[in-house]
């Protein structure tokens, strides 16, 4: 993961990028800049989790056609009748209009992978650590917190189990919810003990006698606010690119692309181009040694 | 007045209606943007209320253990289906309040996806099992309702079936591949409802099971290191 560039940069950066593909994304209803965004999306998808990403991207086509098939289903507006299936016609602008909605959800489906790969919990945090501190403090401690009480939780049912008192295999379901109820309260009262041992060394050291300071890992550096700078002009040529309208009931309206849809793929392709850019660079400057 | 409030003023006479608004003018999918940017919105008084408290560091950390519970408890019993979740931010609600309800389950929601995947639902799931932890707090925190198990059961399973199960409904309602009619959301909703019931039956179990040795434990550490002292104090 680390060798990828839009990762690298400042977290302000990724997190800017994935808000403008995705709020666009979901606003914008055109097919084309819909195609243009899912083929980006996967593109960027693959680039990042390499060849395991194609499996999520095969398991996304039937979820596509499925879903795909659902509206023509329930509704039967339209013009052109395909067929008709249970004495119901089967219209294509029905079917058209279902494309694009689950166009849209497998393409916000793909973004969010990409943002949970690149927007990890730390650089949420460091992010937001200066605006919301006692918030940002807590998200930390929860999730430093969660694959310890997995832990703890195992080493519980474990316990019990020496002892003879867990849940196998074979026992019945009030067994199971009894065994772990039981694990679930020991779990508890160990975490409790724990807490105040934690909040007491934390007062110890000083906190919250004083505003907090916080470490940057992080700096915007001249690179960083180019690519800011690039996104927000894309965007704003985005938005005044002429017409993205498209309907489909009760006739099929497509608006015609204009300079628009240029932008739209240019802002989209960023992160794809510095990864690929990024890895030439790496390829070349290893070959030259 | 109080910072947080003003900003609580500001967001719901100025930021919903401009965003509904401004919203109904886009064109396409605008109710699944403008509803999610709502509940955004929705979400920011009760986190600044909480900066604006300034916890301490007790309050802190323990709700970020109850936090941490309600996403493990998933691990901790292991019967496919049951979610121990909305119990465990349901106990949070009764045994700290409406305010620290909204936020073990606000906070939860994000910390579990941050293991599974964030998606176009986080907001909606933050808003909705935070709604849980809070509406568990109005009727429970100081002592309106008796906190026996068999009443918290049985709140527990309405609140998750008509309460916070629909709210995510709703979310599913915005994305789903469909065109918005009465008729096909209520399809939706019916489609939700035995996924919401056997949630339910799943939260009347860790409530009526677990929701009183819980609040005893949850008590016996106040009473023990004097705790709602200090957090009377801070408050």
């Amino acid at each position: 993961m680390t060798h990828d560039a839009l990762s690298n940069r400042h977290p302000a950066v990724s997190f800017l990028f994935f808000m403008l593909a995705i709020g666009f994304g979901v606003v914008i209803q055109h097919p084309a800049y819909l195609l243009a965004g899912a083929v980006c999306a996967g593109s960027y998808y693959l680039l990042l989790n390499g060849r395991s990403g194609w499996r999520m991207i095969c398991g996304l086509v039937p979820v596509f056609v499925l879903l795909s098939a659902i509206n023509p289903l329930f509704n039967t507006y339209g013009a052109t009748v395909l067929f008709c299936l249970f004495g119901r016609p089967f219209t294509l602008e029905a079917l058209l209009y279902g494309m694009v909605i689950s166009g849209m959800l497998v393409e916000m489906l793909l973004w969010f992978g990409c943002y949970s790969a690149v927007m990890t919990s730390d650089k949420f945090t460091s992010l937001f650590g200066n605006l919301i501190p006692a918030l940002s403090l807590l998200l930390v401690m929860v999730l430093r917190m969660i694959p310890g009480f997995i832990r703890k939780a195992g080493q519980i049912s474990g316990a019990r189990k020496c002892i003879g008192k867990s849940a196998s295999e074979e026992s019945g379901v009030k067994e199971r919810i009894a065994d772990g109820m039981s694990v679930l309260s020991a779990l508890m009262d160990w975490a409790l003990e724990g807490s105040i041992t934690t909040s007491d060394s934390m007062r110890a050291r000083g906190y919250g006698s004083a505003p907090r300071t916080s470490f940057q890992i992080y700096h915007m550096t001249g690179q960083d606010w180019v690519l800011i700078a690039c996104m927000a002009t894309l965007a704003t040529a985005v938005i005044l690119g002429g017409e993205k309208t498209a309907a489909f009931s009760p006739e099929i309206r497509i608006a015609p692309l204009s300079f628009g849809f240029a932008t739209y793929c240019i802002l989209l392709l960023i992160p794809s181009a510095l990864h690929i850019k990024e890895a030439i660079q790496w390829h070349i400057s290893r070959s030259a040694i | 007045m109080k910072k947080s409030h003003i900003a609580t003023l500001l967001i719901f006479l100025v930021c919903i209606p401009a965003t509904l608004i401004f919203g109904s003018r886009l064109s396409g999918r605008w109710y699944y943007a403008t509803s999610t940017l709502v509940v955004m919105e929705l979400l920011i008084p009760f986190f600044m209320a909480f900066e604006g408290r300034k916890p301490q560091a007790r309050e802190l950390v323990i709700l970020a253990v109850l936090c941490a519970l309600a996403v493990a408890a998933r691990v901790a019993i292991p019967i496919p289906g049951l979610k121990a979740i909305f119990g465990v931010i349901m106990i949070a609600g009764i045994a700290f309040g409406p305010e620290s309800g909204f936020l073990v389950g606000a906070v939860s929601a994000l910390a579990s996806n941050f293991f599974y995947s964030q998606g176009p639902y986080t907001p909606w799931q933050m808003m909705a099992y935070g709604a849980g932890g809070m509406l568990a707090g109005f009727l429970f925190y100081g002592r309106r309702l008796p906190r026996k198990p068999l009443v918290m059961g049985v709140f527990g399973f309405l609140g998750v079936l008509f309460f916070v199960g629909p709210l995510l409904d709703t979310c599913t309602v915005f994305l789903a591949p469909i065109t918005i009619n009465f008729k096909n959301v209520m399809a939706i909703y019916l489609a939700g409802f035995p996924v919401n019931f056997s949630q339910a039956v799943g939260t009347f179990l860790v409530l009526s099971l677990l929701g009183k040795p819980m609040l005893e434990k949850l008590e016996r550490i106040k009473i023990k290191y004097g705790m709602l002292r200090g957090m009377e104090k801070s408050a």
